[in-house]
């Protein structure tokens, strides 16, 4: 029997085969025995076949976008499909301060690296600036004004071309910023590009790319392709290596930074140099993951750097600008009225909520060399629809000794759910049964929940002014006839004493409520009408209009207004540019007895039942 | 043709890897020789040491730094009967006679066995244990 099983991966099974083999082939007899020599022998070949097999599968496992492990090789395939993974960011702080001196030059230089030193979490954080800054000295004085410093330690590299073939221009730190990378030949900057496509013999470019142990290297031109470096030229390569997301946060500097004058003499400043803060540190962020770069790598091939469809901008969106979570894109056609020529973006980003203005023209600018012409972009804010739940979950008593502490782990573990990838994200999913699963899975003594689901929206009012708001919850509303489908938070209009509300009425022939602002009684049930009919709420589109109306305050901090629906399907979607958050600080977990499970109640006559519908009240 | 026949005795290389003088072959050991051979391996396995197959062996070498008395050697004896008992199913009826010798620092282990399915008197061999390191 031929032995032919050289890739099983199962030690037993290759030593059965072995045995198999030398049973119809060998004069030898005692193989089957393990104390004896032959199956020391036998041992030694099964497990040499193993480690064989092991390796073969190890690196045919690693030879593919798919399924490699290793970072080093995961970016090497990236590679040659043309993509290079985003290397850590440093943190960027934008700051100000002024250099008094005795100095008579009439310009004041700060030389690169490092400014400024803040601190976050007891822990403190350089920050440098990647190029040479220079300012006037006027008076004895140069004001350093909006200077973005980055977090990290400047370092620079220098190297001599040979033109030997093998020469490698290697940078032996890891957690490089690659966007503070200045490459200068000689005298000439050099300009690092990502693709080849307007590079001539004569283009002073460089590329980069990823090698192993997070390192990089500096690619130079042949010639044919980007400008060739002469033998004996001096390349300088100045750097930041950043902490990453950890320098996110410092918002007070102290000035530790190096100034000369024209002549490149030290300058010391008179007295001590106040660092004034614009901006804080933020966006830093660390590497990108081996999950990110096999997921991103195939699309930003596919969309050959070319913003066309949706699933382009995904992937150039992240490129251009790392720091982001989600994006959503949404065609101008899809609008309602439609907007040909027009595509709508929406950016989470890692950090908070929304993006600078600065940022969204940076991204905008970024994204021209990339989109179709004729296409304009927009980048519009977020929109969060929150989903609330109020759950009374039933518990067996005989099973609880801390009725607090049960509730506090089913609000854990929701917080938990909430934080998952269905949630947080464009087009996100809030899935009821899910949702229900996690409250039950939390302890055996939780016998059962009702969770009645609300969608939420804030309306950020503009205060005394007659504006008209409209919001979009993109679920269809379950529908009551009546009222109170609608709910809001307390504010004030111009011409009321008293705290109102937004409240909806509802007919069986028309999809389309009536909305009015009213004002409570002192029976709970009524309510006496301030303004009839300002506005509608179309129940199929899930989207309310406010007419003009003149909002003069608040009952929330902030100028807004909590508005509050019931979905018609227990399961909310984030539609279109809507981003969708499970609100568990806002949700209610009441805890009710189980008097069936817990044996005080065997009939079930006084069972505390719960409505799995709307409470009816006006407010939320 | 003549129909070639296999013998059904048991039969082991040697791991000494030496040449047969005559047949300038490897030395094959021949029944009860070779399973002297398979009990002393055994024994001499330590537990662990074999890939995939961890159970395998007698822990006598913890035991080899123990005071060289009757009460180690009632361990010994016991873990080598155990181990013969397991895995090697060739033999039955094991007797092992472990006798200290304080003097020496070592074991003397005398095995007795019946070989199965042989027409072979009862088999007898000795060894020395001892710790050597």
């Amino acid at each position: 029997m031929p032995f032919t099983k050289f890739t099983n991966l199962d030690f037993d099974q290759i030593k059965t085969s072995i045995k198999d083999y030398l049973r119809a082939n060998s004069t030898f007899t005692d193989f089957d025995f393990e104390g004896s020599n032959f199956s020391v022998l036998i041992d030694t070949l099964a497990y040499n076949t193993y480690i064989t097999a092991f390796n073969s599968n190890m690196i045919v496992n690693e030879s593919f976008l798919d399924s490699a492990t290793l970072r080093e090789n995961v970016v090497s395939l990236a590679r040659n499909v043309g993509y290079v993974p985003r290397s850590r960011s440093a943190a960027k702080a934008v700051v100000s301060f002024n250099i008094a001196s005795s100095s008579t030059s009439a310009q004041i230089i700060l030389k690169a690296g490092l400014v400024c030193v803040g601190a976050v979490d007891n822990t403190s954080y350089t920050f440098s600036v990647p190029e040479d800054i220079t300012r006037n000295n006027v008076n004895g004085s140069a004001s350093f004004d909006n200077i973005e410093v980055y977090q990290g330690i400047y370092l620079t590299k220098e190297f001599v071309v040979d033109n030997s073939t093998n020469q490698r221009f290697i940078l032996n730190n890891p957690n490089i910023d690659t966007s503070t990378i200045v490459v200068k030949v000689g005298t000439r900057e050099y300009k690092q590009v990502d693709n080849i496509f307007t590079v001539d013999s004569n283009s002073e470019i460089y590329l980069l790319q990823e090698i192993a142990d997070e390192k990089y290297e500096l690619l130079f031109g042949d010639g044919i392709i980007g400008k060739k470096i002469e033998t004996g030229t001096t390349i300088k390569v100045s750097y930041i290596t950043t902490d990453g997301a950890d320098g996110n946060g410092p918002s007070l500097f102290s000035y530790s930074g190096t100034t000369t004058d024209s002549s490149d003499i030290l300058v010391t400043p008179s007295g001590t140099v106040s660092v004034s803060t614009v901006n804080r540190a933020s966006g830093g962020s660390s590497i990108e993951s081996i999950d990110s770069i096999k997921y991103f790598a195939p699309r930003v091939y596919s969309s050959q750097y070319r913003a066309v469809t949706a699933r382009d901008y995904e992937a150039i969106i992240q490129k251009i600008y790392p720091n982001t979570e989600s994006v959503s894109v949404v065609g101008g056609e899809e609008l309602d009225p439609p907007q040909f020529g027009k595509v709508l973006l929406s950016i989470k980003p890692k950090n908070g909520i929304s993006i600078s203005d600065f940022t969204k023209t940076e991204i905008l600018n970024d994204l021209k060399q990339y989109s179709v012409s004729g296409i304009n972009q927009e980048i519009i804010d977020l929109k969060l629809l929150y989903v609330e739940v109020d759950s009374d979950v039933f518990y067996n008593s005989s099973r609880v000794s801390n009725v607090q502490d049960l509730n506090a782990r089913v609000v854990s573990a929701l917080d938990k759910y909430s934080q998952s990838v269905d949630l947080n994200k464009f087009g996100g999913r809030f899935k009821y049964s899910k949702a229900l699963q996690v409250i039950d899975n939390v302890d055996t003594s939780i016998t059962s929940n009702i969770t009645r689901v609300k969608m939420r929206r804030n309306i950020n009012c503009v205060l005394n002014t007659f504006a008209q708001y409209e919001i979009c919850f993109g679920n269809q509303f379950h529908k009551t006839i009546g009222s109170y489908n609608i709910k809001s938070t307390g504010f004030r209009i111009a011409g009321e004493a008293d705290t109102v509300y937004f409240v909806d009425v509802s007919s069986e022939d028309s999809d389309i409520g009536i909305l009015s602002v009213v004002k409570p009684t002192l029976d709970p049930n009524t309510y006496e009408i301030v303004k009839k009919s300002i506005g509608t709420v179309d129940y199929i589109k899930g989207e309310i209009l406010v007419n003009t109306i003149n909002i003069i305050s608040t009952s929330i901090d902030g100028g807004i207004i909590e508005i509050q629906a019931y979905p018609e399907s227990n399961d909310v979607i984030g539609l279109k540019d809507l981003y969708l958050v499970f609100d568990v600080s806002k949700s209610t977990i009441n805890m009710v007895k189980d008097t069936i499970a817990s044996g005080e109640q065997i009939s079930g006559v006084d069972y505390p039942v719960r409505s799995s519908y709307s409470n009816g009240k006006l407010t939320r | 043709m003549a129909v070639q026949r296999i013998s059904r005795a048991f039969k082991d290389i040697s791991l000494s890897f030496d040449m047969h003088p005559v047949t300038k072959d490897i030395l094959v050991l021949k029944n009860e020789d070779a399973i002297k051979r398979s009990i002393r391996n055994l024994v001499q396995t330590v537990p662990t040491e074999r890939f995939f197959n961890p159970t395998i062996g007698a822990d006598v070498k913890t035991s080899l730094f123990d005071f060289v008395d009757f009460g180690t050697a009632s361990v010994l004896q016991k873990q080598i009967e155990i181990a013969i008992q397991n895995y090697e199913p060739r033999v039955e009826n094991p007797r092992v006679v472990v006798d200290p010798r304080p003097d020496l620092n070592a074991f003397e282990i005398t095995v007795t066995f019946t070989i199965v399915g042989l027409e072979v008197p009862r088999q007898q061999f000795s060894y020395i244990l001892e710790a050597t390191r």
